[in-house]
């Protein structure tokens, strides 16, 4: 084997031009490939990481109609029930329990809907990052009396401003329409304007007082120690308590999983295009490499050099080629992303657009060990599947081409 | 007991087409340690016959005893294994692996017959020495002249301890001082070692070392005579 593994190598720097070129191809190819995916990996995780954080949370319950019809007396009946048993629970960071109700913004210009979101400010601040989107103003921990915080956009189109005061109409807990009047005390913005259009934050407290007797809660989030223990806390909870659905970020938000299918399917595009450049680049050099090489295999196969020696030597040529350059690619990739990791990406010159729709515009590229794997273990699939058709007519070459004069 | 024998060998080439005979009915028996060269004029079929002998090509009807083993019989695959343990070959030209160094090129089959390290480099360097190329074993082909590399493809065919060596003109393409240095050396070691040798050639003085001349004239044994 070890004979083969020379034979190749110094095969490999007969034609150092030819072979640099698809050695230089092979490592650029593989250092902006791996750039490129790990930019998309990155711009998916901060988004599905942004979400979770800042609202969604890793799991939530809810009482399965709410989800159904959103009304308020649609309310989670055991919620002491329930977090007596979070508070013991050693899987989970912390939790916090939200009043949620669907109602009407007036204000002088125009009335909307919007979704009216009670939380309680020490348990919330514990559980997500919501507070940090805070662009002007107080948070909720401020003392004026039912303050409530807006979206920036909601804030614009019913021109808004802080101090300003906001009737609030809803249903309450008796399904009797009933009207508030809360105090803007500062401004949000979240990833996404639409968002911000259509929710508002309260102090839960202000806004039970409003709807009834007593303090209900719509929604239970919960952050977990660690995202992958979601699916298991959401069995146990299902099946300890009745009467509540809890679901995992996945299951609650769409938005979520589709962008982590688009980001799958974005990083298999990537893959195949920079594989099949690769795989051409094997065979077009490889091919190249056989047509000269006709008579001294043939002579090789005549002196008694096997035919499984002859298939191995050309799977080893090329093999040797594109691992160096793998190496090299992923190498520079790797110390790329690290740095990249760290200064990020800006790409607000280029994309102006993806702010709008929430996106953060700086990207951490992220690669992890499991994904350069996979990227050096497809390298070596593809060489040897387009090495394996030159190596085949190297080994159906007649030994009688290697006698003959001419 | 003779180490290769052919019995009625026929080869015709586009049997169905245009049939050129290029063998019809050679029986011939090779003794160990003979040094036999096979004339004739061009086309008459020498180097068809070294390809039966040597187990490259297969024959239209008769049979090739190598050791007694019928080649003919053989699958392809059986066949590559039984030249790398059995016979050497030394070709007109395209003999060594370019980009490797003479040492290489002589110790390559023994690699492939799994010898060990040992008496790999020893039997490469006595090899090497034995045909004036002691001083030349870091040397890849194209440094070298076509004799010596035809010297290092004789040193690789030893270097394989084969039952027999067939050579399709090995000196065609030296100078005649080439040639009967080559020649010296291949006749040295059928003496020495008692290494057969079978080779076919044009040229006359090659001729007369030879120790048995067997004439082809189209493809049949026209004269088989030995020599002193
Ligand atoms: N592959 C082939 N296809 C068809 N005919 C062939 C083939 N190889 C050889 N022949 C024919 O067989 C006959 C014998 O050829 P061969 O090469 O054995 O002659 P030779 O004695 O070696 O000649 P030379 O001295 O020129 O090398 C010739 O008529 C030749 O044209
Ligand atoms: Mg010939």
């Amino acid at each position: 084997m070890k004979v083969l593994l020379v034979i190749a190598w110094r095969n490999i720097w007969r034609h150092p031009s030819r072979s640099g070129v698809l050695l230089a191809a092979v490592v650029v190819g593989l250092w902006a490939g791996v750039i490129a995916v790990g930019a998309m990996n990155g711009m998916t995780r901060q988004r599905i990481d942004y979400l979770i954080e800042s609202e969604i949370a890793h799991v939530q319950i809810h009482n399965p109609e709410f989800l159904a019809e959103g009304q308020p007396c649609l309310f989670i009946e055991n919620h002491w029930e329930i977090t007596a048993k979070l508070d013991r629970e050693a899987r989970i960071k912390s939790h916090t329990m939200r009043t949620i109700v669907d109602g009407m913004l007036r204000s002088p210009i125009k009335t909307s809907g919007v979704r009216m979101r009670g939380i309680d400010i020490r348990t919330e601040t514990e559980t997500t990052t919501f507070h940090e989107n805070i662009v002007a103003g107080e948070y909720l921990d401020s003392e004026t009396r039912n303050a409530a915080i807006v979206g920036q956009s909601l804030a614009r189109d019913h021109n808004l401003r802080i101090g300003n005061r906001i009737v609030l109409t809803f249903e309450d807990l008796n399904r009797q329409l009933t009207s508030a009047s809360f105090n803007i005390v500062g401004l949000f913005e979240s990833a996404s304007a639409d968002f911000d259009r259509r929710n508002l934050f309260l102090r839960s407290d202000d806004l039970n007082a409003v709807l009834g007797d007593r303090p209900v809660y719509h929604e239970i989030a919960i952050m977990l120690t660690d995202e992958t223990l979601a699916s298991e806390l959401v069995a146990d909870l299902n099946r300890r308590f009745g009467h509540i659905q809890a679901q995992s970020w996945r299951q609650l938000s769409p938005e979520l999983n589709v962008l982590v299918e688009i980001g799958d399917l974005m990083l298999f595009i990537v893959t195949m295009i920079i594989m099949l450049a690769l795989a051409f680049g094997i065979l077009n050099t490889m091919l190249m490499a056989l047509f000269e090489r006709m008579r001294e295999i043939g002579m090789l196969l005549s002196i008694g050099m096997s035919r499984k020696r002859v298939f191995a030597m050309i799977l080893l040529e090329s093999l040797a080629l594109t691992v160096i350059g793998a190496f090299l690619g992923i190498f520079l990739g790797w110390g790329s992303i690290l740095h990249l990791g760290k200064v990020g990406i800006n790409l607000e010159r280029f994309a102006c657009g993806i702010a709008e729709i929430g996106w953060d515009t700086v990207i951490y590229p992220f690669m992890s060990p499991a994904d350069y794997a996979s990227v050096a273990a497809l390298v070596v699939l593809v060489t040897l599947f387009a090495s394996t058709y030159p190596a085949c007519k190297a080994i159906r070459i007649n030994p009688l081409d290697a006698a003959k004069d001419t | 007991m003779p180490i290769v024998a052919t019995e009625k060998l026929c080869k015709t080439y586009n049997p169905d087409t245009v049939p050129v005979h290029a063998l019809r009915q050679v029986s011939i028996a090779i003794e160990p340690g003979e040094f036999t060269s096979i004339v004739g004029p061009s086309g008459s079929g020498k180097t068809t016959l070294l390809n039966m002998i040597g187990g490259l090509d297969k024959p239209t009807s008769g049979r090739v005893l190598v050791d007694n083993v019928d080649l003919t019989a053989m699958k392809d695959s059986h066949l590559i294994d039984f030249r790398l343990r059995n016979i050497g070959f030394v070709f007109q030209h395209y003999n060594l692996i370019p980009v490797f160094t003479a040492y290489e090129n002589v110790s390559f089959l023994m690699l492939l017959q799994k010898r060990g390290r040992q008496e790999m480099h020893r039997r490469t360097n006595e090899l090497l020495d034995a045909v004036g190329l002691g001083g030349r074993k870091h040397a890849r082909p194209r440094e070298m002249s076509g004799g010596q590399q035809q010297r290092v493809a004789v040193a690789r065919a030893l270097a394989s301890e084969p039952k027999f060596i067939l050579a399709d003109e090995p000196t065609a393409n030296l100078d005649s001082d080439s040639a009967m240095n080559l020649l010296g050396i291949m006749s040295r070691m059928n003496r020495e070692k008692n290494v057969t040798f079978v080779f076919s050639t044009h040229d006359p003085r090659v001729i007369k070392r030879a120790r048995r001349v067997i004439t082809l004239v189209d493809g049949a044994v026209d004269q088989d005579q030995p020599q002193n």
